[in-house]
């Protein structure tokens, strides 16, 4: 009885390390893709660079043995192919170790591409399951993501790292596959994508946001600069922080306000002609002062925040109303908001969001609130 | 065989048992104008001072005690009393006697009585109370158990000063005849515990009881665990606090180590220090022992598992880092690890029994050759070396000795099993573990008890060590539901 209880066990034991279900595989065997660049090259065919790791320049010549100082963190390969994996066969052709796609920062898109329309290539990123769904994902502006991925950046090894930490800095919550991919299947959301830029210099350059008709097979409608994307994204609701700068009256002199927690609210209208009212709130601090005006009184203190927040109303409106009028494209997602709110009302609504978009009566409110001024009172010049 | 009447023949009769035995002392005395006398002892394990004022100077110049009358012989003498040591009997079989003096009783045999007075005045040099070196404790109680039963019998009872504290004695072994005492406290001690080992004990069938791992191997419920089912300590108060607790202790002569039964799981990762130190900072120890004891027995696995099977779930820049570190690495991780495992076992094993002059060397060795060198020359790869030393570090946090050895050694299974089958195998290694651990009763008591089987009122002493104002202070308590 325990003879075959003991059989028993080896012949499941050595089932499972028969079949070939060994998927063991030393670090050292693997090449790690830590970006993808999606570009059309010249003769319109599909381009994937992708940045692979060296992880032998990271290690420090020292410990790693054979590994040199002057190496390079990175390579770039490209292949072209008819989607993304086939290219992807056309990479491992050039690389001896095997690749693996779970280490994926960032995913760049060429503006070439972007124009041509991206819809058709996301698949890939979320059916195979040894992709990363948590790669940021943004659009090259004027340029091949292929020579972004090149940049050799300043503080980390690697560009793709850098991105969505630049994104970070900026202000805004970095934007990531997943929800690029739950934009795209939204019902009425437009996806915004943040965007880069190379400059002369070799470097990049944090360009705005690139905004993706999906209702056109994700095509390219146009950019925002950086400006307009974090207005857009403070009504979206990715935007954490932002920097306020601003004349104020008498004089007209320039006044900063670092404005954090922000937060925004939607009033929906539902008449004939939806009339949608967006409130947008934020507060924070002082960091600049060169007006006359004492922050510490409170009837300065109320003027600032008056004039700031006009300012800053005036510029999101223009903003709302470019995009309404110009891009006309919901990138807001107004239209989600009253899917959620108003399902009902939303069912005779969506056929003709599209073409109402443009139309609609969209008013922005902005409330921005001083906290604190700064640790000092009025400007300096003034004391002097 | 009974002794005769005759001295001369009985002590031809001790002398052929005797031979050979260079320690074993003959003194004849005439006393009474006439009476022969006959002393056996053990050269050096009798008091001589109270034998000779006690016992031989009455004999000798007084005859016979003053004021008590005539008395015929020694054997009256014994019956009645009359020595002035702390134990005398009376014997005639011939192997009692032999055993007597063995034990270091002074035997004495008078002409024409047919049987030997055994006088209890033993003495002989032992060890002194030391501090305990293998169980040190930053507070208590410095002492520890010393090789005398007495003395440790004598230990507890100071500390336990109870008639309830029982001390049962056995004899133990066909040539050692070691004494070996059975503690428990009566009323608090589950009957059915104490039964059970007095009856393991006195089934023991050995020849030689030289420690008292002699005794824990033949009691064990299983010896094929590696989890020990025994606390082993040689420390007062540790025996102290278990059998207050309702566990049974058992005393063997000639070591300092004593039996503490049963034990569970929990118990292996407490240390006095737990108890009396202040509640919120052994609570943290405690809780650092959780922690390292897993960490040490699964760090190594996981690590093989995450790395070889699972690099996506390391942090990108970790896992390049570590594929960095590896690139000029000659061998397989799971080669390498085994490598620098069994390579720190050996150190420590060396380090154990070394004399103190070069025990340092085989850390400078151990910490250059196998830490800087082996990495310097790409023979193994640096995390290895960390992950290796992280975990054989944490497996010392555990108090008791013993008790980190099932995890070093279950350490072994499962980096095979992660090599094979990733996180996988360590999943299947861990449940293979917890299920031996269940099934394990040692003496009937479930060896995760409180955990399992869960006992909610109890669980939280193992979570936190409350202060003592919280939990009950009858102990009798605690002892009456363990039952």
């Amino acid at each position: 009885m325990n003879r075959t209880l003991n059989v028993c066990l080896i012949i499941l034991l050595l089932v499972s390390v028969t079949t070939g279900c060994w998927n063991l595989r030393e670090p050292d065997q693997l090449a790690f893709i830590i970006a993808a660049g999606l570009d059309l090259n010249d003769e319109g065919q599909l381009e994937i660079a992708s940045q692979i790791a060296v992880p032998a320049a990271l290690s420090g010549g020292e410990n790693g043995g054979g590994g040199g100082g002057g190496k390079k963190s990175f390579v770039v390969v490209s292949g072209t192919g008819k989607n993304v994996m086939d290219a992807g066969q056309n990479l491992q052709a050039q690389l001896p170790r095997i690749l693996f796609y779970a280490h994926r920062q960032t995913i760049l898109i060429g503006e070439r591409l972007a124009k041509n329309g991206v819809g058709s290539l996301t698949d890939m990123f979320i059916r195979n399951p040894k992709s990363e769904m948590r790669s940021s994902i943004l659009v090259v502006k004027g340029g091949l993501a292929k020579d972004v991925l090149s940049v050799e950046p300043t503080f980390d090894p690697y560009i793709s790292t850098i991105l969505v930490r630049e994104q970070i800095a900026v202000g805004m919550k970095p934007y990531y596959y997943r929800q690029f991919l739950s934009d795209a299947l939204s019902q009425a959301m437009q996806p915004l994508l943040p965007a880069v830029a190379l400059t002369p210099g070799n470097r990049y350059r944090y360009a705005g946001s690139a905004i993706l008709n999906k209702d056109d097979n994700l095509k390219l409608v146009g950019y925002l600069n950086a400006k307009e994307s974090a207005y857009a994204n403070w009504i979206i609701g990715r935007q954490t922080g932002l920097s306020i700068t601003a004349p104020v009256s008498p004089g007209n002199e320039e006044l900063s306000l670092n404005a954090k927690s922000l937060s925004k609210k939607l009033q929906v209208d539902l008449q004939d002609q939806p009339r949608i009212t967006v409130m947008l709130k934020g507060a924070g601090i002082i960091t600049e002062n060169n007006t006359s005006l004492n922050p510490t009184k409170n009837n300065d203190l109320k003027r600032i925040e008056k004039e700031l927040s006009q300012a800053t109303q005036e510029a999101v409106q223009a903003l709302v109303d470019k995009v309404q009028k110009q891009y006309n494209t919901d990138i807001f997602g107004f239209g989600e908001f009253i899917h959620r709110e108003y399902p009902n009302r939303w069912k005779t609504l969506r056929p003709k969001w599209n073409a109402m978009f443009p139309r609609l009566r969209i008013t922005v409110k902005v409330e921005l609130k001083c906290k604190d001024p700064g640790q000092t009172n009025s400007a300096i010049d003034s004391m002097l | 065989m009974n002794v005769g009447k005759s001295v001369k023949e009985n002590e031809l009769l001790f002398r052929n048992l005797f031979q050979h035995c260079s320690d074993i002392q003959f003194r004849e005395l005439t006393i009474n104008g006439g009476t022969k006398l006959l002393l056996i002892y053990v050269d050096g394990m009798i008091d001589t001072d109270v034998m000779t004022t006690n016992v031989l100077k009455p004999l000798l110049y007084d005859g016979l005690p003053q004021g008590l009358g005539t008395i015929d012989s020694i054997a009256q003498m014994c019956d009645l009393g009359l020595f002035a040591v702390m134990q005398s009997e009376k014997l005639t079989d011939c192997s009692e006697i032999e055993d007597r003096i063995m034990k270091g009783n002074a035997a004495i045999l008078a002409d024409g009585e047919d049987c030997a007075v055994l006088l209890n005045c033993t003495k002989f040099e032992t060890r002194g109370i030391e501090e305990s070196s293998n169980e040190a404790a930053l507070r208590g109680s410095r002492e520890s158990f010393t090789e005398l039963l007495r003395t440790n019998t004598t230990m507890l009872r100071r500390i336990v000063s109870t008639s309830n504290l029982k001390m049962e004695s056995v004899e133990v072994g066909r040539l050692t005849k070691t004494e070996v005492v059975i503690s428990y406290i009566e009323g608090i001690a589950p009957a059915n515990v104490v039964n059970e080992i007095r009856s393991r004990i006195h089934r023991i069938r050995l020849d030689a009881v030289l420690e008292s791992s002699y005794i824990e191997e033949s009691i064990e419920d299983t010896h094929y665990s590696p989890f020990p089912q025994m606390v082993i300590t040689e420390r007062p108060d540790i025996v102290s606090a278990g059998l207050m607790k309702g566990k049974v202790a058992v005393l063997t002569n000639g070591t300092p180590n004593v039996i503490l039964a049963p034990m569970t799981f929990w118990v292996g990762l407490q240390a006095p220090d737990d108890f009396y130190e202040r509640f919120l900072f052994a609570s943290m120890n405690r809780w650092i022992r959780y922690i390292f004891s897993v960490f040490s027995i699964l760090f190594p696995s996981i690590y093989i598992a995450l790395t070889n099977y699972h690099p996506e779930m390391v942090p990108p820049k970790l896992m390049l880092s570590i594929t960095g570190l590896r690139e000029a690495s000659p061998f397989p991780t799971i080669i390498e690890i085994f490598l620098m495992e069994f390579m720190f076992e050996a150190l420590r094993e060396a380090g154990i029994r070394l004399p103190k002059q070069i025990g340092p060397l085989v850390s400078i060795v151990g910490a250059l050759v196998i830490g800087e060198a082996a990495v310097r020359a790409g023979i193994i790869s640096a995390p290895i070396v960390i992950v290796v030393s992280a975990a054989g570090i944490s497996s010392f946090v555990i108090p008791m000795y013993r008790f980190s050895f099932p995890f070093r050694m279950l350490r072994f299974p499962l980096l095979i099993l992660s090599g094979l089958f990733g996180l996988f195998g360590i999943a299947l290694g861990i449940i293979a573990i917890l299920i031996h651990l269940i099934g394990l009763t040692p003496f009937g008591t479930p060896y995760l008890t409180p955990v399992t089987p869960i006992d909610l009122g109890k669980i939280k002493n193992i979570l936190l060590r409350w202060p003592r104002k919280l939990v009950s202070a009858n102990p009798s308590e605690n002892g009456a539901d363990r039952t």
